[in-house]
């Protein structure tokens, strides 16, 4: 299992509609689900260095940091509230 | 011999040098932090490292110049390494202020927002603590102070469950935390497995197993974090690569035949360079 980054695995088109999906710590859902643990959470406002409110729309932003793991189980696509995440394979496996 | 115990150990275990626990430690960082780190080096090493391991999905081209750099990064600020418990335990003697935290690895990949003594998973040492408990709001909702006794309670209680002890330097050689981690919440494992990124080097110790002991009951394959322990079906026993071993000692205290050892990395000459 040694570590190989020329690994020729399909990478998916994965992106997260942050106009959509506006809470996602209240939420979590993907974050909590996902068997590879592909999102990552960002914390994007801080006023004077201090994390904002928890529900504040915009104030978290999560993004598919570990997307190279994702299998295509499209878990996180049937559980989203919001049909924020989009996941494609270069195959045409849309949504 | 790790490179650590080379420069900042004389030549001994680095994380047993109280050195690397003192306040000076704290205040050097400070000058450290070279212009392109700015105010909060270990905040922008992170940064750097994120931004490598979504390189390997966005732009694989770019990712071995990436990894390179966030390897550098890492090694100076914000770099780890596997303790087994009673190293641990080892540590919380020599560290001062001890304070319980949520963990920000778990916020990042989980969104687990630990705000209780119950479940907190991170430990934070040394001067570092009385600012966190200062302003709350600021750091991730403050710490939770507890006593030497009370630690050693807390690194018992999440080894039992099966965590990795780990600790972290903020600039190192300052060693300013110590967590528990597991795969794939914690990302410094997670970027060490999945990514190549050496942010979290192997502990001083390898696990053995005794053939003769084992009674090949597996208790232990469920709990190793970094799947080095198999099920060896023919012989019917427990096996290590010792390869993958990081020496958590995880392994160890589940057994109940007692036939897991862990030994010295520096006695076995082939592992002896393998961090």
């Amino acid at each position: 299992m040694a570590f190989d980054w020329e690994d020729p695995r399909p990478i998916p088109k994965m992106e997260v509609d942050h106009q959509k999906c506006t809470v996602p710590l209240t939420c979590k859902k993907c974050l909590e689900l996902c068997p590879q643990a592909v999102f990552a959470l960002n914390t994007i406002k801080y006023v004077k260095y201090v994390e904002n409110d928890i529900n504040e729309p915009g104030a978290y932003k999560v993004t598919p940091r570990h997307r190279d793991k994702c299998t295509g189980c499209m878990e996180c696509v049937k559980a989203c509230p919001n049909d924020a995440i989009t996941v494609q394979f270069e195959e045409g496996v849309a949504k | 011999m790790c490179q650590y115990c080379m420069t900042h150990g004389y030549g001994k275990t680095w994380y047993k040098n109280a050195m690397n626990y003192a306040r000076q430690m704290y205040k050097l960082k400070k000058g450290k932090s070279s212009k392109d780190l700015g105010r909060d080096p270990e905040g922008a090493a992170a940064l750097i490292i994120a931004e490598a391991v979504e390189a390997r999905g966005l732009k694989p081209e770019e990712f071995p110049r990436l990894r390179h750099m966030a390897n550098k990064v890492a090694q100076e600020m914000v770099v780890g390494q596997v303790v087994t418990l009673e190293d641990a335990m080892t540590m919380v003697e020599l560290a001062s202020p001890i304070a319980l935290m949520g963990c920000i690895c778990r916020k990042i990949t989980r969104g687990r927002l630990e705000d209780n003594e119950d479940s907190y998973t991170c430990m934070g040492l040394g001067i570092g603590m009385f600012k966190w408990d200062r302003w709350p709001e600021r750091y991730k909702g403050g710490v939770h102070f507890v006593t030497v006794e009370e630690a050693k309670q807390w690194l018992t209680k999440w080894h039992k469950k099966g965590m990795v002890a780990s600790l972290m330097t903020h600039g190192t050689p300052y060693i300013g935390g110590l967590c528990m981690c597991d795969y794939p919440d914690c990302l410094a494992i997670r970027y060490r497995l999945d990514y190549g990124i050496n942010q979290l080097i192997k502990g001083e110790f390898v696990a053995i197993v005794d053939y003769d002991k084992c009674t090949g009951c597996g208790t232990c394959v469920e709990r190793c974090q970094f799947g080095a322990i198999k099920f060896e079906v023919t012989i019917e026993k427990t096996n290590i690569d010792q390869f993958r071993c990081f020496g958590c000692g995880v392994c160890q205290t589940t057994c109940p035949a007692d036939a897991i050892t862990m030994v010295d990395r520096k006695t076995l000459p082939g592992l002896k360079e393998v961090w």
